[in-house]
């Protein structure tokens, strides 16, 4: 699918009424974030870079997002989303046991660590942990299916759609203040929105 | 400037002006003198009470665990960093169906989760606060619809409330302060369906300014209602019952987290330690007010267990914690090949209550509503990824079509069960406090509804055009129902007034307190019920029977 | 000769209520329609046609007059203007969801903007229907009805409209009281034929508070989030600054029509 926005980018928009100075700030202090951590070793990374690129494509044509930061800050500053279930442990220590059975079962299943398979045997290995049909003996702790749904989707994808790029991407009007919106109606856009490419 | 996340704000005998980007108003402080009322929670529950209390005269302390937050310049139009408004101390959830705790029910911040909640202001149906007698299940409220009508208009009016002219459902109410505001393309989406379903529908009554209030701006329509307003037309309590508190002298602490309270030796409350600045401290008072949702209000009760009352303070019948119950939040949603942009306006602006008001053909109890939908990129992409197992290029792929995509979903009533729960876990938080599971299973009953729902949702859809209709059949929001009010002492925890039935002085007022939850969206009966309680209270007061 | 003097004078104050609600006409059906995308071509007539009337009108104020064919097509196509686009506002509203719903009535296209088109198309002819010659009795009644009828439909608007904002400022119960009471007292004068001093006082008082009315929905604006710095999205979502002149014109083209009626004499 092409970009159907390709003439909007939201960043055009941060220094008009669209935006505040508390937006500029976090947005510019997220965009800034770096691949460092101190909670993960370097095969953890390896493994995190893989799964995030995997999950969440860059979109074409865009800058691409820092994706693998973000979802670092959060596991650094093992942060909780205010619930996990039973049995499982906190934001950090998931992550790192998580990261580690993925590199395992991708050893015992290929010989190869995860971050150095080829894009087909990585999203199958990546099905089979989201059905749940890993190896239990890598798997101790909790499951690869909770892994999945609990941890691993909700903060890789919250993390992706959180940049700019992927607002731009999908024609969202991004952030909103002082300045709102105006029309609302179907087919109708303010000035300051996404024009959508339509066919032809 | 510091973020109010980091540093107590209430101090010094000022408060923040939430009306302004960095200025402060007056406030009163009572040090550690004992008070007449220390309220734990300044929410939809605590913080009406507050301000009622203040003006009766009464000494009043307001504690809330959260910062004291001014909306115009501490919030950000951006879902990952206003997630600093949501509870995220670590719960456990465990059960059939875990709830998602965090963002859908909880907030942390002077003003509780009416800080980030979605502003939709419902009335219950009448007979859902006696459906046993009336409707022959759940348990009936010790309290009358009549007697709530009135403090629904009281609240409705301090919110100023933006509805309908004409109110389609339940008996005649009087006008909304304010006009409706306009509809936005997925609201029109469920006015065709409802249309061409023949039901009603109407302009959701929202908490968000159609006009100018005070110092207040009406809403802009950004869209972002649920991750905080940052233009002070969401009538959360910060801009609404926390100002009228102060004014009328009542003492907000922000950022102190009450850990337990205290018993003494004629079995009565005599106050609470909370933590506050980096270290504890105990403030006495005459009365206690829990008022921290249901699941911290629980907690602090189970927490504060002592010699005289081991299974936690108020706890005589057994069944605090007990009878949790959230709202079923399942979702039906599509394409439209028109742009529809629903990130624009508030979220849900067009609502039926049909399912609230009609039981024909239903093959399971209670009520339900639905409302158009306007979710922003994390949560739509969650969701997604969540709901219909996206990932890779093909999220990219359907998240490119978001501006198209169109959706209902329910707010629907869950069955008190005894077996859904709040208890505390062994794991403590950094205070040392114990932390608390959360444990829920939905029952037949719910997934009776669910199905009669999202069929319903489907047909609205399609009805309205929309194609390529899909089932989010996992969401729940709101909580209720672990502090029961009732009738009986064995059966309920609190009376009718939110007085506990074990410790005259301990009171619990938040929706902790509801015996059922109805089909609509609780914020407004939780703020109906507390002034409602603040008005017993100082009839009582009056009377000598505190 | 005095007569013809007095034709001559309310002429020229038609002409100059034409003009000024003309220009209302412009500024606001261009806001509007600029917030409705112009997604019909039709949407930019009442613009170009109220760009012709105004200035047409301004010159008939002063006295002059324009070139007779083109004046009368002019008044002509605006009423006509005018007119569809009643019918225009009238059918989209119909078609939205919910109909005539007031949500509807609220926010989408108003049903009684257009008739200012009508009306300043009307006012021009009428005002150079004066400039041609001596007025029959029945002119003044005639021409006294178009006005009053114009002014009930602005406190229509204006009520309805301030009805939505839920009347938050007590001015805003202003054009609900001082234009009926104009109209009223205008109304009788117009019946008994003859001129009074309260009514020319309460036309005054709707004339200036239509200036007013601008003044207040510039204040209107202003306290809408981000102010005047938000002027692109606030100039749209605020209070239409260019609305109330509307009262202006329709009151200084009614003190027009006040001129053509006989004076009252003493100790009659």
């Amino acid at each position: 699918m092409t970009d159907p926005y390709p003439d909007y980018d939201v960043l055009d928009k941060r220094d008009t009424p669209s935006w505040n100075d508390k937006t500029r700030e976090v947005v510019d202090q997220r965009m800034s974030l770096t691949e460092s951590s101190h909670a993960l070793d370097a095969a953890q990374l390896a493994t995190l870079r893989r799964l995030v690129s995997r999950l969440t494509p860059q979109p074409e044509q865009r800058a691409p997002a820092n994706t693998v930061a973000i979802v670092l800050q959060k596991i650094d500053a093992n942060a909780s989303d205010g619930y996990r279930l039973a049995g499982m442990p906190q934001v950090r220590e998931c992550w790192c046991k998580g990261l580690d059975a993925i590199r395992e079962e991708a050893i015992k299943r290929h010989g190869l660590p995860f971050a150095d398979l080829d894009d087909e045997t990585a999203d199958a290995l990546l099905r089979t942990i989201e059905n749940g049909e890993t190896s239990p003996e890598v798997w101790t702790d909790f499951s690869s299916k909770q892994f999945w749904t609990w941890r691993i989707l909700p903060d890789v994808v919250s993390a992706h759609w959180s940049h700019p790029s992927l607002w731009s991407a999908m024609g969202f009007g991004g952030p909103a203040s002082p300045r709102g919106y105006v029309r609302l109606d179907a087919n109708r856009r303010d000035g300051w929105e996404a024009r959508e490419e339509t066919d032809g | 400037m510091a973020e109010a996340s980091d540093s107590v704000r209430c101090a010094g005998g000022r408060a923040p002006d939430v009306f302004s980007t960095e200025g402060w108003v007056p406030m009163n402080e009572y040090g550690e003198d004992e008070v007449d009322f220390v309220i734990v929670g300044t929410g939809a529950g605590g913080a009406p009470l507050a301000a009622k209390l203040a003006e009766a005269g009464f000494s009043v302390i307001a504690m809330d665990a959260g910062p004291f937050w001014r909306p115009l310049s501490d919030f950000a139009s951006d879902e990952m960093h206003q997630s600093k408004l949501y509870w995220t101390d670590e719960r456990i959830v465990d059960g059939e169906n875990p709830i998602h705790m965090g963002a859908n029910n909880s907030g942390r911040s002077v003003g509780g989760s009416t800080v980030h909640f979605a502003m939709v202001s419902l009335r219950f149906r009448p007979e859902h606060f006696k459906t046993r007698t009336k409707l022959g299940y759940g348990v009936d409220w010790p309290i009358d619809w009549q007697e709530m009508w009135d403090y629904y208009r009281e609240v409705e009016q301090e919110l100023h409330i933006s509805g309908p002219v004409r109110y389609p459902w339940g008996p005649k109410r009087p006008r909304y302060p304010l006009r409706p505001h306009p509809l936005n393309a997925a609201a029109h989406h469920l006015v065709r369906g409802a249309e061409g379903l023949g039901i009603d529908w109407t302009e959701t009554p929202l908490a968000t300014l159609s006009a100018p209030v005070g110092k207040a701006h009406p809403c802009v329509y950004r869209g972002f209602c649920v991750t905080g307003c940052s233009t002070n037309a969401k009538q959360s309590a910060l801009v609404t019952w926390i100002p009228r508190a102060l004014k009328a002298g009542a003492e907000i602490r922000d950022l102190a987290m009450v850990g337990k309270i205290e018993c003494n030796a004629r079995g009565r409350a005599s106050g609470v330690h909370y933590h506050r600045n980096g270290e504890w401290h105990f403030q006495k008072a005459r009365n206690v007010v829990v008022a921290g949702y249901a699941v911290e209000t629980p907690r602090l009760l189970l927490n504060s267990a002592n010699g005289d009352h081991p299974e936690g303070l108020a706890n005589s019948s057994g069944l605090l914690g007990k009878n949790l119950m959230v709202q079923l939040n399942q979702a039906a949603w599509g394409q439209a090949e028109e742009e529809i942009r629903s990130y624009k306006a508030p979220p849900s602006l067009a609502i039926t209550e049909h399912w609230n008001y009609c039981d024909e053909g239903k093959d399971y109890f209670g009520g339900w509503t639905y409302m158009s939908q306007g979710p922003l990129p994390t949560k739509w992409a969650t969701s997604l990824a969540g709901g219909r197992k996206l990932w890779g290029r093909p999220l990219l792929e359907e998240m490119e079509r978001a501006n198209h995509s169109v959706g209902l979903k329910m707010v629907g009533e869950v069955l008190p069960h005894e077996d859904n729960r709040v208890t505390l876990s062994d794991e403590t938080d950094q205070h040392g406090l114990r932390i608390p599971r959360i444990t829920f299973s939905l029952r037949d009953n719910e997934k009776a509804m669910i199905r009669h729902a999202l069929d319903f949702m489907q047909s609205s859809l399609e009805a309205s055009g929309a194609r390529d209709i899909w089932k989010e059949t996992d969401d729940t929001c709101h909580l209720g129902g672990t502090a029961r009010m009732g009738d009986d002492p064995a059966t309920s925890v609190v009376n009718a007034d939110c007085r506990s039935w074990d410790i005259p002085n301990l009171w619990v007022c938040d929706g902790s307190v509801f015996p059922t939850v109805g089909g609509v969206n609780p914020s407004l009966t939780i703020q109906a019920i507390a002034c409602r309680t603040a008005d017993r209270i100082v009839e009582m007061g009056r009377k000598g029977e505190l | 000769m005095e007569h013809s003097n007095v034709t001559v004078a309310s002429s020229r104050l038609m002409a100059a209520g034409a003009a000024i609600l003309g220009t209302s006409v412009f500024a606001d059906s261009g806001l509007e329609h600029y917030r409705g995308s112009f997604r019909n071509p039709g949407m930019v007539l009442p613009i170009a046609t109220s760009a012709i009337a105004v200035p047409l009108n301004m010159r008939r104020s002063m006295g002059s007059a324009a070139r007779p064919g083109l004046g009368r097509a002019v008044d002509l196509v605006a009423s006509i203007v005018g007119m569809a686009g009643f019918g225009f506002h009238l059918r989209n509203i119909g078609r939205e969801p919910g109909g005539f719903r007031l949500i509807n009535l609220f926010y989408k296209a108003p049903l009684g903007a257009p008739g200012a088109m009508v009306l300043t198309g009307l006012l021009g002819r009428a005002s150079r229907r004066l400039q041609l010659g001596r007025p029959s009795p029945f002119t003044a009644k005639a021409f006294g009805a178009i006005t009053v009828a114009g002014l009930v439909g602005t406190v229509a608007e204006a009520g309805l409209l301030h009805f939505r904002g839920a009347f938050h400022n007590p001015a805003m119960w202003l054009p609900l009281a001082v234009p009926p009471l104009a109209s009223l007292s205008f109304a009788r004068d117009l019946a008994l034929g003859q001129p009074t001093g309260a009514t020319r006082m309460l036309l005054g008082a709707t004339a200036g508070l239509g200036l007013v009315g601008s003044a207040f929905h510039a204040y209107g604006i202003a306290r809408n989030m981000g102010g005047w710095r938000n002027w692109r999205q606030n100039i749209l979502a605020g209070p239409p600054l260019p609305a109330p002149p509307s009262f202006t014109g329709l009151a200084i083209a009614a003190l027009g029509v006040m001129l053509l009626l006989p004076k009252r004499r003493r100790h009659d």
